[in-house]
């Protein structure tokens, strides 16, 4: 418990102004807490030198520079772009659903925003899909300065959409991709594992590395309802009368099925899986993102 | 005008009991609470009702609940189909038709039809026209109607019936019909001579004009008027109405089956036996039929049953069963009426009379005390309740009988004096009123009482609530009928044991004996021959055999057959049917006859109403209780 309280309760971030700010709160708090700077072991390129000034770092004084020419010079980088990464994010009608503050979707939201964050930081190169049962919002890769914004922009426009179908986007996806490179999905899954899992292993059939964050309320996971109800589907419509008390056992049991199946289906491909709840600290969808790059790299 | 009406549009307003369905329904659907939640397809397979099914369920519910209410309030509207009703202000043509069996020649009904045709055809322009076919009974076949189409569609549902004619009360169905308006009225009938049944009434009331279309009769007509088993065989009377001799096969039929035909000969306007002999079955039914081809055919046929009524007991009371005569006469005489098959004749002694039960004693269809002498405390009570309950007895004051107990025996006071009464040379019997049907067969001198002397007597007081229907011919009663509690009792003044007269041995002794117990068991008989249009309670009113079940008694068969009334072609002129036809003032006529209600009562869509209604009912249970 006392580690987590470093973190940020999502709930607390979806409080915050812009996304762009929150985005950069959750990373650089983030980064702060982490004891190894993440830039470690990445690949620079020499862009130019010029004239010390007080205050630059003496690190990067060019010492043979200044043995042939007794002048002090600094060195200046430019750091190479080593990674291209696709952030599919599911704004199907399931994902507006939320028990407690934040929906499913703003979670997602925040995490991909918080990853685009990141990986602008990283000086990667990365592009945002949403998806229903079709691209509802498309940015292709880039690693230009303006691209952050960019996304962080489509982020806070997007507008919950229809019925999931996750499996078409993907494949659309994985035809159109020709560089290797990294898929981040955020989805709550909920849709025929089969065709999601078809979907996914196309990306790794390609040589693609997949992370996959299932995002999920509390309440999905542990349906905790008492009064018997009637439950409308948020895609569909379709609506089941039940008593939970009745239920709940049936429906923990398939949920956690669900989950097993895909987190068994997903590692017998090499595809990483995290199930983040809607009520844990996005941090964590952050750390899963950079041991997966990590093990890319 | 050709929309649907109610009789009772009030009822209507029940109509707005839907809502309360539709209200609950709709209370229903807020109080439940909805949840919107992603994974509802992980809970489909729990065992739970998919929603849509249910909300299918639900409407369709409702539908049948709703539909329920509203049948019940239309059904109890009366609805009906107007048609074209005329105004009850214009003119009306009544068509009345005969429908009786002396409009079953051949080619008759034809006419009858045609003529209704052409009668509603040149109705006039402004009249509405209403159909009536008649025979017991008159019936509106098409009331009152603007719509010539609709009363000539009607016109082939006229056939000949089994009833006979009854020209009063089809007059009075027109007179109703036409009510307070101006009318008139054709009649389409045969002119049938029996039509003006005398206790019928009815007429037209002033200013309604009659026009007659008389159907002719056929020539001839050959009946089967009566029939009648005698043992082994079968006897028919078949009469000739015609003005030629006629030879005419005649056939016994029992169960389809031919078992004997004989030919007989019949004088014009006569009558003669057939006698039918065959393999006659114990038991059944059977028909006696006549084939007359050209006359009437509802005649052609006369139903009979086969069994013997079943024989009425009756007890003779003596005093002495071991004296020589002691209600030996009597009791030989009832056992041969009926050919020995009428009543169940058993004499016994006061002293084994008063051993019997009461339920023995109230199975007799009569009692006839001959001697009292015997009877005790116990025999005089039993005769004293048969009596008072309904029993009926026939009592003789002959030397056997005990004056002073017999007020213990009946119940009454009789007023009888002891001593007889001896008349030198004797005394004849005087009936009262010969056409009593005590009396009846001595209506011929040839049987008259007249020879029959009578030697000594009891007197009886004058009493109130005694006829007297026989005296002697010095004044005293012979034979009286009185009422004492429920039941009936005849007093013979004289003996029937040969003591007293000579009656016994005279010929008019069994008739009289014979017709005198008929009088009095009259009404524990059973009539199993039935002529139109009267007819048991419960059997429907046409020709042919029936059974009939009533109260304790067992089953029996009866035949039901034509009034052979209607078998005699004889008409009467056109002049005297007009004649014959009453007028009755316009002033203080009913209301006309509602014709709205009568079409309704012929339409009858309320009970198609109600019937879909609990279909519905019926519909609403079966999906609710799947829905539970």
């Amino acid at each position: 418990m006392a580690g987590e309280a470093r973190y940020l309760d999502p709930a607390v971030v979806a409080r915050l102004g812009t996304i762009d700010l929150k985005a950069r709160t959750i990373v650089e708090g983030f980064l702060t807490g982490l004891h190894r700077s993440p830039y470690k072991g990445f690949s620079v390129e020499f862009a130019e030198h010029r004239q010390y000034i007080p205050g630059d770092d003496l690190a990067r004084l060019d010492w043979k520079v200044y043995a042939r020419s007794d002048r002090h010079f600094v060195k200046k980088f430019e750091e190479e772009t080593n990674l291209t990464c696709h952030l599919l994010l599911d704004v199907s009608g399931s994902m507006a659903y939320a028990s407690g503050g934040v929906t499913k979707l703003q979670y997602g939201s925040y995490l991909t925003a918080a990853l685009a964050y990141l990986m602008h930081r990283q000086r990667d190169s990365f592009g945002l899909m949403a998806f229903d049962d079709s691209i509802s919002a498309l940015l292709p890769a880039s690693a230009r300065a303006g691209h952050l914004r960019a996304v962080l922009l489509a982020l806070e426009r997007l507008k919950i959409g229809a019925k999931t179908d996750v499996a078409k986007p993907l494949h659309d996806l994985a035809a159109a991709v020709r560089k290797r490179g990294l898929v981040v999905l955020v989805s709550d899954l909920l849709d025929d594992p089969v065709r999601v899992l078809d979907g996914l292993k196309h990306f790794r059939y390609r040589g693609t590395d997949v992370i996959v964050f299932h995002v999920l309320d509390p309440y999905e996971l542990q349906f905790p309802f008492e009064q018997a109800a009637r439950f409308r589907d948020m895609e569909t419509a379709d609506e089941v009368m039940a008593v939970p008390s009745t239920v709940r056992k049936g429906y923990i049991e398939r949920m956690q099925g669900l989950i097993a199946t895909y987190k068994r289906e997903l590692g017998l491909v090499g595809i990483d899986y995290c199930l983040l709840d809607t009520s844990q600290p996005l941090e964590l969808g952050l750390m899963s993102y950079l041991m997966t790059r990590r093990r890319v790299l | 005008m050709f929309g649907v009406s109610f009789l009772s549009p009030l009822f209507l307003i029940g109509a707005l009991a839907a809502a309360v369905p539709i209200l609950l329904h709709l209370f229903h659907r807020r109080t439940e609470v909805v949840i919107d939640f992603p994974a509802v397809s992980l809970l489909t397979r729990a065992p739970i009702e998919q929603h849509r099914r249910r909300r299918l369920r639900e409407i369709v519910l409702l539908v049948l609940r709703i539909a329920a209410l509203v049948l019940l309030a239309v059904s109890f509207a009366r609805p009906y189909v107007a048609g074209a009703i005329a105004p009850e202000s214009a003119p009306v043509t009544v068509v009345v038709a005969d429908t009786s069996m002396s409009l079953s020649a051949p080619g008759q009904i034809e006419r009858v039809r045609e003529a209704a045709l052409n009668a509603i055809r040149s109705a006039p322009a402004p009249n509405a026209v209403a159909l009536v076919a008649f025979a017991d009974a008159a019936t509106v076949v098409v009331p009152a109607t603007t719509d010539r189409a609709v009363a000539l569609a009607a016109v082939p549902q006229l056939a000949a019936g089994p009833g006979g004619t009854r020209y009063r009360t089809a007059l009075a169905r027109a007179a109703e019909l036409i009510g307070a308006r101006e009318g008139r009225v054709v009649v389409i009938t045969d002119l049938q001579q029996a039509g003006w049944e005398v206790t019928d009434e009815g007429g037209l009331p002033d200013g309604v004009g009659v026009e007659v279309v008389a159907i002719p009769p056929p020539s001839s007509n050959v009946a089967v008027t009566s029939a009648e088993r005698r043992d082994r065989t079968v006897v028919a009377t078949v009469q000739n109405y015609g003005p030629d001799p006629a030879r005419m096969p005649v056939a016994l039929m029992v169960d389809g089956k031919k078992i004997a035909t004989v030919t007989v000969d019949v004088a014009p306007l006569s009558a003669t036996d057939a006698r039918l002999n065959g393999a006659i079955p114990a038991a059944g039914a059977a028909q006696v039929v006549v084939d007359d081809a050209t006359g009437y055919q509802g005649d052609n046929i006369r139903h009979l049953v086969l069994e013997p009524r079943p024989a009425i007991e009756i007890t003779v009371v003596v005093a002495d069963p071991s004296g020589a005569t002691g209600g030996l006469y009597v009791e030989r005489a009832l056992a041969v009426a009926g050919g020995g098959r009428e009543f169940k004749v058993d004499a016994v002694d006061g002293r084994v009379f008063s051993s019997w039960t009461a339920e023995a004693v109230s199975r007799q269809g009569a009692i006839v005390l001959v001697g009292t002498r015997t009877l005790d405390r116990t025999g005089r009570a039993l005769v004293k309740n048969y009596l008072a309950n309904g029993g009926h007895v026939w009592l003789t004051l002959g030397p056997d009988i005990d004056p002073a107990t017999l007020g213990d025996v009946i119940g009454a006071n009789l007023g009888v004096i002891a001593a007889p009464v001896t008349v030198m040379g004797g005394t004849i019997m005087v009936a009262s009123d010969g056409r009593h049907p005590i009396f009846r067969p001595f209506l011929n001198p040839s049987g008259a009482l007249g020879d029959v002397q009578v030697d000594q007597h009891r007197r009886l007081n004058d009493q109130t609530g005694r006829t007297v229907l026989a005296r002697f011919s010095g004044g005293d009663p012979a034979l009286t009928e009185q009422v004492v509690g429920q039941g009936r009792l005849l007093i013979f003044t004289s003996d029937l044991d040969n003591h007293w007269s000579r009656f016994p041995l005279s010929p008019a002794f069994v008739p009289f004996a014979v017709e005198t117990a008929r009088y009095l068991t009259a009404g524990r008989q059973q009539k199993q021959a039935w002529v139109l249009p009267d007819v048991p309670r419960g059997i429907v009113a046409a020709p042919g055999v029936a059974t009939v079940s009533e109260g304790t008694t067992a089953p029996y068969l009866v035949a039901v057959n034509v009034n052979v009334r209607e078998s005699s072609p004889a008409t009467t002129s056109l002049e005297e049917f007009t004649a014959g036809i009453e007028r009755t003032s316009r002033a203080g006529l009913p209301a006309p006859v509602n014709q709205a209600r009568e079409i309704e009562n012929r339409q009858r869509w309320w009970q198609i109403g109600l019937l879909v209604m609990l279909v519905a009912l019926a519909g609403e249970g079966l999906v609710g209780r799947r829905a539970t």
